[in-house]
């Protein structure tokens, strides 16, 4: 089941070529107008999340109970939320939450997910044992390891973070041991081994180097899904707790109101899907970019 | 455009044989509810989600008014209580016939009583049934409850389900099966089957004619009965406003001046409902153990706002421990719970040595005025937590919330983690209420508050087994001063109890016996 | 082909014994008592205890898990801590509703995946290709229960053509057909976006690939070339796709199964972990990896047919 691994089409042998140009990567992301529109907005998505504290225009915790649940226009520009606060305060701030939850997430998950590919591919010797863990970890839904870890260390951003992490532990491995073991094949790896080069500089200098691009792709397109994973977990009570700002919880709980106030709901959802849009289009631009076959 | 596209499917679905509206007639009662229940034993099921089932499953002794104070006759024709309050003596109707149809005896009754009491069989409601000295049946329709105690609240007490007659032959064969594999009673409605997390059918017992008094008619008139589960209360709404079921009484909050405003659809409240919600501290934790803090917290809160808020207008502020609506209610005692009043609890805090620190949280002696709350999270405890933690915070108080999944949630509520808790539970008179949760034995659960003081279980003792009527009322007025004075809780609100049903059902009218909102379920008629 | 079927099965019992070890180890460190949520909100500690003798667990920890896995190799699942049916029992009832569940969401949504991504390679860069890949995109990025509410307002609500409340029959009936309508629609949803997206760069990737190119220099045509030629390789990294995301549906599919009251095993597996009911929570792990597992057999197995070069190796 390891054995076969086509997550990406990056996966295809021109990836390793990669390396040569990734100087001019940005520059031919940029000339396709798609990518340089989905880069703008994930740029612009991230400055006002970091900068979400000067932003916002109210208090993303403290509110009026007089406004609850007016309407874009009632009060602030987008309206209040079930306890009065401001909607655009909190969308801003749940952002912020949003983003930093879900980079942890895709940090961790794919950091370990690539040791272990990369030790899987280089060490043939462990490589079974390695995957098959893998395969136990992928056969066990995120969703009941989240479940589990919530009961264990409470619900909330950690919860989630480490639900997350673990699936994409297996994905992240498989990825990258299936374009490693390309790359290995290669007879400049065996070249390197002939020169005595040690394994780690071997691992650093050349297997990772020339991985990297299907690699960025997943990492772009599993952040993405890791936002959703999230939301699915606040649906049922085990994301951000209150009164924590995050789309994905401000979605889930705002679902009470969604047939009188649905800005509530709706409005954090759209956020998230422009999120995930504007990173799915960055993840395929990218592979689009970094793969010679598919550009004219 | 609408109804183009309407018309359009509608035709498509007809042609097909599948005529939404041809489909609904003949069908089923059907009652909406959010959650099932682990169970269906007697005994053994606390939840509403069982209880509400049970009560039209099985009879019990005695049964209570749509006031919800006064007990009538249901299996018993009547009874009698001995001068000295510790024998009460049933006697039976003589007519009462199992879904099985064997006709029901005192035995019966015996059986039924000494198994909730029994401590093998674990039942944890079994301090409900009072100091038992002996329960016999000297002849076939007598049933003799002997005390070593007066209990005050014992008829009440014998209106809940817990003290349903069942079917020992039943019981014995199903045995840890008896309420999930099938189960045999005395109530207007037979088990017929139950699928977890999904559906409780029950038909019409053909023998049942011996209906309390409050109901029109004795007998079910409704063949069959469908509880069904619906968790989202989006889909709960929409499918009683699309007529997909004809019952529920746990509409979304949100949701009810929407309904009464749906043509076809009856929305009916009731008035004598009692079902609070309290925040309570643990009294010996720092922090929640001065006072002051709890004086200060009671002030800081803005109630009112809080349940407008939080309840769309369909909770009642609750402004003193126990409900007003409740028996042995003190007016007097409500008269001593603090008033709204965040510059008075800004005084108290200081007074008792609670000064604000640098990031507006007040502190003493190096201790943070912060505290942690425990509670379900069920639709209205998120936004009432979140509202009492930014009243909280106005007079530099910090509070912590950390709400639990409702399963999780009971486990979490027996631990020693938390320094506050919120909780909602019914109940019908003041004896109850504050005998399960200030009564120092109750500690560390139910009595989550850590309560220990020699007078509360002093006044609780004579509340319980006074025979005079003024008496318990007298301890249980001073037990409510007591108690109110403490601020050991901070009372938020009393639930309303909704009723919706379609214009298909006739005779709906919601009663709400620990938050059963049919009860017997008697009355109901189908007219499609 | 068949010893290769036979190798593989053996090589999933290991992973097998793993889940069941790591669900095992899970429900010990969650640390909710099974005895109180059986006892209620109003019990006291005697009976807390007493219930928590009966349920033996009190047992070492290796203990308990020897005795499970020698119940378990002898078919016997054990039965639920908290309502005492039988675990099988539950998951006999659940897995039906969950598979109906699952094929009616992905015998449209793969289908209209796959079309929809050849059609947008094949006329790649055309506004045609734009729309596809916009709504494929735009799928993939919705929140599960916003689209499943949003159909309960639609179809259920506003034009009241479609009931929403559960299961109505088996699915070669009607009134069944009606019920799992909305769910399908719902779950399948989510998953028309990432197969046509999975499609559209797989065929365009073969389409690079060097017998492609000597098929259309022989002079075929390039509707045959993508049909013929192209699809066929394409639909490997499709099928692989499917195969993983089968823990992503199984996500959905409890959010579905929420929103629908669909009585699926979704909702079963979520409440045994909230309930700390370690029997009933091991039954649906051992269903759901298994059913993992050979879906990706299958899948596999599917490779050696689309690209007889894969058996071999």
């Amino acid at each position: 089941m390891g054995e076969t691994v086509a997550v990406t089409s990056g996966n295809s042998p021109h990836a390793g070529f990669a390396l040569a140009r990734r100087a001019s990567l940005l520059r031919v992301l940029l000339g396709e107008p798609v990518g340089a529109v989905a880069l703008a907005a994930v740029v612009l998505l991230v400055l006002a999340a970091v900068f979400a504290p000067w932003l916002a225009p109210g208090d993303p915790y403290g509110g009026d109970l007089a406004d609850t649940l007016k309407l874009p226009g009632e009060a602030g520009l987008l309206g209040a939320d079930g306890q009065g606060r401001d909607m655009v305060t909190r969308l801003l701030y749940g952002l912020r939450t949003t983003l930093a939850m879900s980079l942890a997430a895709v940090v961790i998950g794919c950091g370990i997910g690539g040791v272990v590919g990369f030790a899987a591919a280089y060490y043939p010797r462990v490589s079974g044992l390695l995957m098959r863990s893998m395969d136990v970890l992928l056969s066990f839904p995120a969703i009941l390891f989240g479940l589990a870890l919530a009961a264990i260390v409470g619900p909330g951003i950690v919860a989630v973070v480490i639900a997350l992490s673990i699936a994409t532990v297996p994905l992240m491995a498989r990825v990258v041991r299936g374009s490693a073991v390309v790359v290995m094949r290669q007879d400049y790896i065996e070249a390197a081994r002939a020169l005595g080069l040690r394994d780690r500089q071997i691992l650093v200098k050349y297997v990772l180097l020339n991985c990297l691009s299907p690699i960025f792709v997943f990492v772009t397109l599993r952040f993405g899904q890791v936002i959703l994973l999230g939301a699915l977990l606040s649906f049922i009570g085990l994301g951000a707790q209150p009164p924590t700002a995050e789309l994905g919880a401000m979605a889930a709980d705002g679902r009470n109101f969604l047939f009188f106030a649905p800005h509530v709901s709706v409005l954090p959802s759209l956020l998230i899907f422009l999120v995930v849009l504007a990173f799915n289009i960055l993840g395929d631009a990218l592979r689009d970019a970094l793969d010679p076959t598919l550009r004219r | 455009m609408k109804r183009i596209a309407t018309a359009a499917i509608a035709a498509g679905l007809t042609a097909l044989g599948l005529d939404p509206a041809a489909a609904q007639t003949k069908a089923p009662l059907t009652i909406l509810r959010v959650i099932d229940a682990d169970r269906y034993d007697p005994i053994r099921s606390t939840a509403t989600a069982a209880v509400e089932a049970l009560f039209m499953l099985a009879d019990t002794l005695v049964s209570l008014d749509f006031d919800l104070k006064t007990v009538k006759p249901l299996l018993a024709k009547s009874w009698t209580v001995s001068p000295d309050g510790k024998t009460y003596t049933f006697d039976l109707r003589q007519d009462v016939k199992f879904c099985d149809g064997r006709p029901m005896t005192a035995a019966d009754v015996v059986y039924s009583l000494k198994r909730w009491i029994d401590p093998a069989a674990r039942s944890p409601v079994a301090n409900r049934a009072g100091k038992v000295k002996e329960i016999s049946a000297p002849d076939d329709h007598t049933v003799v409850y002997e005390l070593q105690e007066p209990f005050s609240d014992l008829l009440y007490q014998l209106t809940l389900a817990f003290a349903s007659v069942v079917d020992k032959a039943s019981v014995e064969t199903l045995g840890a099966n008896f309420g999930v594999q099938g189960f045999n009673a005395t109530g207007p409605y037979c088990w017929v089957s139950w699928t977890p997390r999904q559906e409780l059918v029950m038909k019409k017992n053909p023998y049942y004619n011996w209906g309390p008094p409050m109901y029109q008619n004795p007998s079910p008139q409704v063949d069959q009965v469908v509880w069904k589960v619906v968790p989202e209360a989006n889909t709960l709404m929409a499918a009683m406003q699309a007529k997909q079921a004809d019952l529920t009484y746990y509409p979304p909050l949100f949701s009810i001046d929407t309904m009464k405003r749906v043509p076809g659809l009856t929305v009916q409240q009731q008035p004598d409902y009692i079902y609070d919600v309290f925040f309570a501290f643990r009294v010996n934790k720092p922090v929640s153990d001065d006072p002051a803090i709890r004086r200060a917290a009671n002030m800081a809160i803005n109630r009112d706002a809080i349940v407008k808020a939080v309840y769309f207008g369909h909770g009642t502020p609750l402004r003193s421990l126990l409900s007003p609506a409740v028996l042995d209610y003190d007016a007097k005692a409500a008269e001593l719970l603090p008033h709204y009043d965040p510059a008075g609890a800004a005084k108290v805090l200081d007074e008792a040595g609670w000064k604000p620190g640098a990031d507006g949280i007040r502190a003493k002696d190096g201790q943070r005025a912060s505290f942690i709350v425990y509670g379900l999270r069920d639709d209205q405890n998120p936004r009432i937590s979140e509202a009492m933690q930014a009243d909280l915070r106005k007079v530099g108080l910090d509070m912590q919330v950390q709400l639990w999944d409702a399963t999780v949630g009971w486990g979490k509520l027996a631990t020693q983690e938390f320094d506050s808790f919120m909780m909602s539970y019914p109940y019908g008179t003041a004896t109850e209420a504050m005998n399960l949760y200030f009564k120092s034995t109750q500690a560390p659960t139910p009595n989550r508050m850590n309560w220990k003081d020699a007078r509360t279980d002093q006044l609780l003792e004579a509340a319980a087994t006074a025979v005079d009527p003024a008496k318990r009322t007298e301890a249980n007025a001073e037990l409510q001063r007591q108690l109110t004075e403490a601020n050991v809780w901070i009372p938020i609100a009393t639930r309303q109890l909704w009723l919706v049903s379609s214009d298909r059902v006739g005779g709906a009218r919601p009663h709400g016996l620990y938050g059963a909102g049919l009860y017997k379920g008697l009355d109901l008629t189908l007219k499609r | 082909m068949w010893r290769n079927v036979v190798q593989r099965l053996l090589l999933a019992l290991p992973v097998l014994l793993g889940v069941l070890l790591l669900g095992f180890l899970l429900m010990q460190v969650v640390p909710n008592d099974p005895a109180v949520v059986r006892a209620g909100p109003t019990a006291t500690v005697e009976v807390i205890e007493a219930i928590r003798r009966d349920l033996g667990l009190d047992k070492p920890l290796a203990v308990q898990f020897g005795l499970y896995l020698s119940r378990l190799l002898r078919g016997d699942l054990g039965i639920s801590n908290i309502n005492n049916m039988p675990v099988a029992t539950e998951l006999g009832n659940t897995v039906g509703p969950t598979l109906e569940l699952m094929v009616a969401s992905l015998v449209w949504s793969i289908p209209l995946g796959i079309a929809m991504g050849t059609v947008s390679a094949y006329r790649r860069h055309s506004w045609i290709d734009r729309i596809i890949m916009a709504v494929s995109v735009a799928g993939v990025s919705v929140p599960v229960f916003l689209l499943g509410l949003g159909l309960v307002w639609l179809f259920g609500f506003y034009w009241q053509v479609l009931p929403f409340t559960g299961r109505t029959g088996p699915i070669w009936t009607l009134e069944g057909l009606a019920g799992i309508a909305l769910p399908a629609l719902t779950l399948g949803g989510v998953f028309v976006g990432p197969v046509a997206r999975m499609t559209r760069s797989a065929v365009l990737d073969v389409l690079g690939a060097d017998h492609v190119r000597t098929a259309r220099a022989k002079g075929v045509g390039e509707r045959a070339v993508v049909l013929r030629h192209a699809l066929r390789n394409a639909l490997i990294p499709v099928v692989t796709l499917i195969g993983l995301q089968i823990g992503f549906l199984l996500g959905g599919a409890v959010v579905v199964e929420t929103i629908f009251s669909w009585p699926g095993i979704g909702r079963l597996a979520v409440g045994a972990i909230l309930s700390s009911d370690a029997p009933m929570a091991q039954g649906t792990i051992i269903i759901l990896s298994v059913g993992f597992i050979l879906i990706n057999l299958a899948v596999d197995m599917l490779y050696a047919v689309l690209d007889p070069r894969v058996g071999q190796t």
